[in-house]
């Protein structure tokens, strides 16, 4: 507890309360949170819309009410209490009356491999998504793209905050990933007119699409050499300096190439980026990433990045690893960047350029350096920050730089940096004290 | 709190719940139109132009006490979206409006980058959508939700090309343009070609090219000046405009300089001041001595926001009442959603020389207006006006 008086205040005593409340939550699995989150979301999807009408507003609010809070204050009340009534209160007695049946579940899948515990989470936690998402096709687009933002911010993560350097070039690799997929998925599996008649069925699509995103993915990280060969002895200032130059070189390279649309674009690319499509790329991702960053590859890169000089000296490759991270973050913007040009079906030089930069970097410095829940965190606040402050326009743009100028005051390398991902301890069951007691 | 004591809390809330739930009465009935206009971003004037044109359109459908639809009056409700000028905000925008808001119409996005990306989420949830600054081909083409209030580039290409052969009997052009965006280089490709069908291949003798954000062009002016070119189109941005102009006169260049509809913009002269004087470009309407409804709506907008509109605001302005029209005559709204968008789409694609400020339009079965571009002089005091009008020849 942190009591800062010996002097029992009302605000100790509210903290005291509080943490009493908390407490039974404390032994609360992940598992249990999964199962109350689902009942809420079923919840809203059987009485949601009846509920708020009755609140006077207009549908359901679609992101928690962060986009009507702005437009129509009048309604804050009512979104309080639907949040109230719909997500907090049946999560709170969901979680609590299932809390050692929950927990019981959870003991008996960790008896198994780890997988096999994670998948029964990640399938829980897709229905939950899903759920919530299909009441509504806005809800759907942000949350496919609030996942794309998730394996942008971790690769480029990887770079940034694992490796220490200031990479610049990360819209140029979505851009190439981009691209790439959306060409050859375009000749060979659409009927279009630019590109002429598919060379294979249709029909095949969906399958190759995985097989597309890596290529991708994979181009995206030949790319990624242009960059990493010259900068090799480079770092910090100069190695940003060069890939700022990348990024703007792809960015000219594609207005000028008439054939796939120039300054105009692209289009045509086919209807497969669903949601659970996105989803279980972004769990790959998180779990590649999270494996790799945790690996001895990745001890080495914090190695390089706090000593590049004594990481050599004690036998690490700094040049192997630096080259590996930095093909390794590419490969993941390159398939970030299929999955958004399918998400989109449109892409266009102007989307890859210093705004997405921008963007990136504060989704990446806002969630905090060196840290996969960090990055995690970042993208989704991000992204919601910016749904939520959108009806402010011009504001926006104040209140955005002012929030990340003062995470950088109070918490330099970002709200969740330099911490460790263990999916272990995320999974396991809570009772230990429960039975101890 | 004992066990029994949390599961009678339970049942209370969730009979509390479901009483709520049941005495809902439905949202009330409002005609929800949706503008998705770049406020803010690269071209915040034009955002600007179309919500203070959508905010006098609605107070003028307030001060009539509603939109008389059949024999009900709706209420009208205007849901503004901030696309931020970029793609991607411009899809999410379009996404909230017609799937969160249910709105019955879209009015937007204005730049040709937004409006063909966000025109393909209006046609997949049949929503109709006019967009009414957009001159790509792409933005209608094959969808039939979507409609445009302006010209289209391979119109506007050939009317300069003429007005110029026809106006001054020049024979030599030189262009200089934004490769990096899609409008200017539509454009500059149309007039190249109009311009070499006239007078052959080769008469275009400079066609010079820069990249988005450039503020210096000395290098393409030079080589412009050296080519013998009699006159320059530029089809760029206000902003960019000013600083071409100035450029050119500093390096001595003194014949005309002819651009497009993206000139027409309010802020133009105050950028680029006497250098601009006695220059023409294509538009949609001339501000400066305008009759009737169009100088009305002039004044009106003058005397609220100090300034005189440009051609977005005055297209903003008829695609909203080609909306309001479009609603009106589908005589009926049932509150289902899907079934009145559709009858507002069926409305505006059978409305019959619709009469415009920016002039009369009928839509062809792609969504484009056939109607007349404008050329306008830039007066001695930096005043749009009106010069000659081309309509197209059917």
């Amino acid at each position: 507890m942190e009591a800062t008086s010996s002097v029992p205040t009302k605000r100790n005593a509210f903290n005291a309360w509080l943490s009493k409340q908390w407490m039974p939550y404390r032994q609360v699995s992940l598992l249990g949170w999964l199962l109350g989150s689902l009942v809420a979301v079923l919840l809203e999807t059987f009485i949601g819309t009846s509920l708020a009408w009755a609140l006077g507003m207009s549908d359901v609010p679609a992101l928690f009410g962060f986009v009507v809070m702005l437009k129509q204050p009048e309604l804050l009340p009512s979104i309080i209490l639907y949040l109230l009534l719909i997500y907090f209160i049946p999560i709170a007695i969901v979680v609590r009356l299932t809390k050692s049946i929950a927990n019981k579940i959870a003991g008996l899948l960790f008896r198994y491999p780890l997988w096999i515990t994670a998948l029964f989470h990640i399938v829980l936690l897709y229905a939950v998504i899903d759920v919530w998402a299909v009441m509504n096709d806005y809800r759907v687009l942000l949350a496919k793209l609030m996942m794309i933002a998730i394996i942008t911010t971790l690769s480029l993560n990887v770079v940034n905050g694992y490796m220490g350097e200031f990479s610049c070039s990360h819209p140029g690799f979505l851009a190439v990933g981009a691209y790439t997929a959306s060409i050859i998925m375009v000749l060979f599996f659409v009927n279009d007119k630019v590109m002429g008649p598919a060379l294979l069925p249709p029909a095949l699509g969906p399958f190759f699409f995985p097989i597309v995103l890596i290529l991708g993915g994979v181009v995206a990280a030949f790319s990624a050499l242009i960059v990493a060969i010259p900068s090799f002895h480079t770092r910090g200032d100069y190695l940003a300096i060069i890939s700022l130059a990348f990024m703007f070189i792809i960015k000219s390279l594609i207005e000028n190439l008439q054939v796939f649309g120039g300054a105009r674009g692209f289009m045509g690319q086919p209807n497969l980026a669903s949601l659970p499509v996105v989803f279980v790329w972004t769990i790959i991702a998180i779990w590649t990433i999270n494996n790799f960053v945790r690996s001895t590859l990745g001890k080495a890169m914090n190695a390089v990045r706090d000593d590049e000089t004594a990481a050599d000296a004690m036998t690490v490759n700094t040049r192997n690893t630096k080259m590996t991270a930095f093909l390794f973050a590419a490969f993941w913007a390159g398939i970030a960047g299929g999955l958004f040009a399918h998400v989109m079906r449109y892409v266009n030089p102007g989307s890859f350029g210093i705004k997405k930069l921008a963007e990136v970097l504060a989704m990446v410095y806002f969630g905090g350096l060196n840290s996969v829940v960090g990055s995690i965190v970042g993208a989704i606040g991000f992204n919601f920050l910016s749904e939520m402050l959108r009806p402010l326009e011009i504001l926006k743009w104040v209140i955005i730089p002012v929030l990340l100028i003062l995470v950088m005051i109070f918490r330099p390398t970002g709200l969740i940096a330099f911490k460790d991902f263990d999916p272990e301890e995320l999974l396991r069951p809570k009772n230990q004290t429960e039975e101890e007691v | 709190m004992s066990r029994k004591h949390f599961i009678l809390l339970t049942v209370v809330l969730v009979l509390a719940i479901a009483a709520l739930a049941a005495c809902s009465g439905g949202g009330a009935k409002v005609i929800k139109v949706g503008i998705n206009a770049p406020l803010t971003g690269s071209i915040p004037k034009v955002g600007e132009g179309t919500k203070y044109s959508a905010q006098m359109w609605l107070a003028d459908i307030n001060k009539a006490g509603g939109l008389q639809v059949g024999n009900k009056k709706y209420k009208v409700e205007l849901v503004i979206e901030d696309n931020e000028s970029k793609a991607d905000s411009a899809v999410k925008a379009n996404t909230k409006m017609i799937t969160q808001d249910n709105v019955l119409v879209i009015i937007g996005p204005q730049s040709s980058k937004q409006a063909v990306p966000a025109g393909e989420v209006a046609n997949n949830y049949k929503t109709p959508m006019i967009s009414p600054w957009s001159t790509n081909p792409k933005t209608t083409l094959n969808r039939p939700w979507v409609f445009r209030g302006c010209f289209l580039d391979p119109f506007q290409g050939p009317v300069i090309a003429n007005f110029v052969t026809n106006q001054f009997g020049f024979t030599k052009a030189a262009v200089l343009y934004d490769i990096a965006s899609d409008y200017p280089k539509g454009l500059a490709e149309y007039f190249k070609k109009a311009w070499e069908k006239l007078h052959g291949a080769g008469s275009v003798v400079a066609y010079e090219s820069f990249t988005h954000g450039d503020t210096d062009f000395s290098a393409q002016l030079t080589a412009i000046n050296k080519s013998g070119a009699q006159f320059l189109f530029t089809p760029q941005y206000y902003s960019e405009v000013a600083l071409i102009v100035k450029q050119a006169h500093q390096l001595g260049w003194n014949k005309p300089i002819v651009g497009s509809d993206s000139w027409g913009s309010a802020e133009l002269i105050k950028l680029c001041g006497s250098d601009c004087y006695g220059d023409y470009f294509s538009t949609h309407y001339a501000a400066a001595g305008a009759k009737g409804a169009t100088k009305a709506f002039i004044d009106r907008y003058n005397a609220k926001y100090g300034y005189v509109p440009d051609d977005v605001a005055a297209l903003t302005w008829d695609s909203l009442n080609i909306a309001k029209t479009a609603i009106q005559n589908c005589g009926k709204l049932t509150g289902k959603i899907a079934t009145d968008r559709k009858c507002v789409r069926d409305a505006m694609a059978n409305i019959k020389n619709f009469d415009g400020i920016t002039g009369k339009m009928t839509f062809n079965e792609s969504g484009d207006p056939s109607k007349c571009a404008v050329i306008v002089k830039i007066s001695d005091k930096g005043e749009f006006k009106f010069f000659k009008q081309v309509c197209p020849t059917k």
